[in-house]
């Protein structure tokens, strides 16, 4: 494999690096030819190629509510993780750190994390209706167990030395806590707050395709069109949301703490 | 050990007693419409067991989640082969796959009804969809991970690449294909409800969509500790079942 990587620098004359960029490229646009093809071939109606997509992506741009529809799904997302970091992140460090209370609150949270949050949809109708609260907390819920598992593994990982100095220097509760334990779980915490809002956008796209509303909302009336152009150009756009909300994170994670490596790709 | 094992089983017990307690008081103060006690809801699966309703509902469930998982599966694992063996196949691939993979799956239930209708072909794709990147990604790690030396004295053997494959990479990459699997029966297990959410209400997302109209949450409630459940009972048996071909490996 080594040989064919040194074999095609030889050849083309380019970095290793270039090279990789060069293969992004071409399999990108293979990609994009194929679909292309396939889409010519079958019909708008079927599978909008992306020389109808991305001028309707353009195009949709045009509606002046889209900015404001964006704007809200992004509020209620941002608010219902929010509420998920604030929640899940001391809880699953209290877990990690109080053993009785991990042993009593483990066995649900290993039993919610598995369950689907679709799933409890209906049940959220029922309970708060199907509004602003109601999406919150759809969001909320599908990433809140998440956030509240990688934190607990954070929080049991944490050496006992430091804890340890801590006490010697006869530090509070609350100061091991906020000096000790926040930092030295602080890659789990930046892992949660990633996974975290991958499953927030999950949540959010499951919410408001149910009641349809906002993004969710456009994606489902998209599909009754006739031309399924908007709707691959909105899945474009979602795809870029989940881009750029993750590039954020990362960019945060590194500027909050650069000594740790955040940039692999976690799930 | 044995006293460590049954003081961890009777805190397990008191976490699950202890949590049903604090519901069923929880349960008192509003109204049944919006959370039903844990006793209401236990009536309400047994009824649902019993009658053979819940049963007959959850095996024809199963009848769309397994063919998804096992075409998730089968495309997944030489995908995984030839991604995590040559940088050359993961360089050209690794763009697209982030980008679909980005997409939450639930946006592609437009598109999927254009496609394959509301009904079974419709439920086994989106299954297929949503399991099938957590096992691609897991297995491919596997791959990228199997040491150079097994290969290099597969080589020696002059394997053929066919044996390679099946004498050296895929026992090599067994862990990983365990924990992506799990991962995967787990995503397949919610794509199965999601599909009889957001098609044709069929099966157990015809029961619990009927029980909500009826403003019945015990009813919904049943079904939703079945599939907690049932998700559970399977990621558990799961990893034990890693941990022991593991354990029997190295043994």
């Amino acid at each position: 494999m080594e040989n064919a990587v040194a074999k095609a620098r030889l050849n083309s004359g380019l970095t290793a690096g270039q090279l990789r960029w060069t293969r992004h490229l071409v399999g990108t646009a293979a990609f994009l030819l194929v679909w292309q093809a396939v889409g010519f071939t079958l019909g708008a109606g079927i599978l909008a190629p992306p020389s109808a997509v991305l001028p309707e992506f353009v195009a949709m741009w045009g509606d002046e509510r889209l900015p404001g529809i964006i704007a809200g799904s992004l509020q209620q997302m941002l608010l219902g993780y929010a509420l998920a970091c604030a929640v899940g992140m001391p809880l699953g460090i209290a877990m990690g750190r109080l053993p009785a209370l991990g042993f009593l609150l483990h066995p649900w949270l290993s039993m919610l994390i598995v369950t689907s949050i679709a799933s409890l949809v209906p049940l959220f109708i029922l309970a708060v209706g199907s509004g602003f609260e109601f999406r919150v907390l759809v969001i909320f819920t599908s990433a809140v167990f998440y956030v509240t598992m990688v934190s607990y593994d954070g929080a049991r990982q944490i050496e006992r030395r430091w804890l340890d100095i801590g006490r010697c220097f006869s530090a509070s509760r609350v100061q091991q806590f906020v000096k000790i334990m926040l930092p030295a779980s602080f890659p789990y915490l930046l892992t949660a707050a990633r996974i975290g809002l991958g499953q927030s956008l999950r949540g959010m796209v499951v919410a408001e395709l149910f009641v349809i509303v906002g993004i969710g909302g456009l994606i489902h009336d998209a599909g009754q069109e006739i031309s399924t152009a908007r709707y691959f150009a909105l899945l474009m756009l979602l795809m870029m949301l989940a881009w750029a909300a993750n590039e954020l994170l990362r960019w945060a994670g590194w500027r909050l703490a650069p000594w740790y490596e955040s940039s692999r790709r976690l799930t | 050990m044995i006293a460590a094992r049954t003081r961890r089983a009777l805190l397990y017990m008191a976490s699950i007693v202890g949590g049903l307690a604090a519901w069923e008081f929880a349960a008192q103060g509003v109204s049944r419409i919006v959370v039903a006690p844990p006793s209401a809801v236990a009536v309400s699966l047994f009824d649902g067991v019993s009658s053979g309703r819940i049963p007959q509902a959850f095996a024809a469930s199963l009848g769309h989640m397994v063919p998804g998982l096992a075409i998730a599966f089968v495309i997944a694992l030489p995908l995984s082969l030839a991604l995590g063996r040559s940088r050359t196949v993961a360089d050209y691939l690794d763009p697209v796959l982030s980008a679909l993979y980005a997409i939450p799956p639930v946006a592609f239930v437009p598109i999927i009804i254009v496609w394959c209708g509301f009904d079974f072909g419709a439920r086994v794709t989106l299954v297929a969809l949503m399991s099938f990147f957590e096992m691609l990604f897991t297995f491919s790690a596997g791959a990228r991970n199997i040491p150079p030396g097994l290969i290099d004295v597969g080589r020696s053997f002059s394997a053929r690449r066919f044996s390679l494959i099946r004498s050296v990479m895929l026992p090599s990459m067994l862990p990983f294909v365990l924990t992506g699997f799990r991962l995967g029966v787990i995503r397949a297990i919610h794509g199965m409800i999601v599909a009889e959410l957001f098609f044709r209400a069929v099966n157990l997302g015809q029961i619990m969509k009927r029980d909500a109209a009826h403003f019945d949450s015990a009813g919904v409630l049943a079904i939703i500790v079945v599939l907690a459940a049932f998700g559970l009972a399977t990621n558990e048996s799961l990893k034990t079942l890693e941990w022991k071909m593991l354990s029997q490996k190295h043994a």
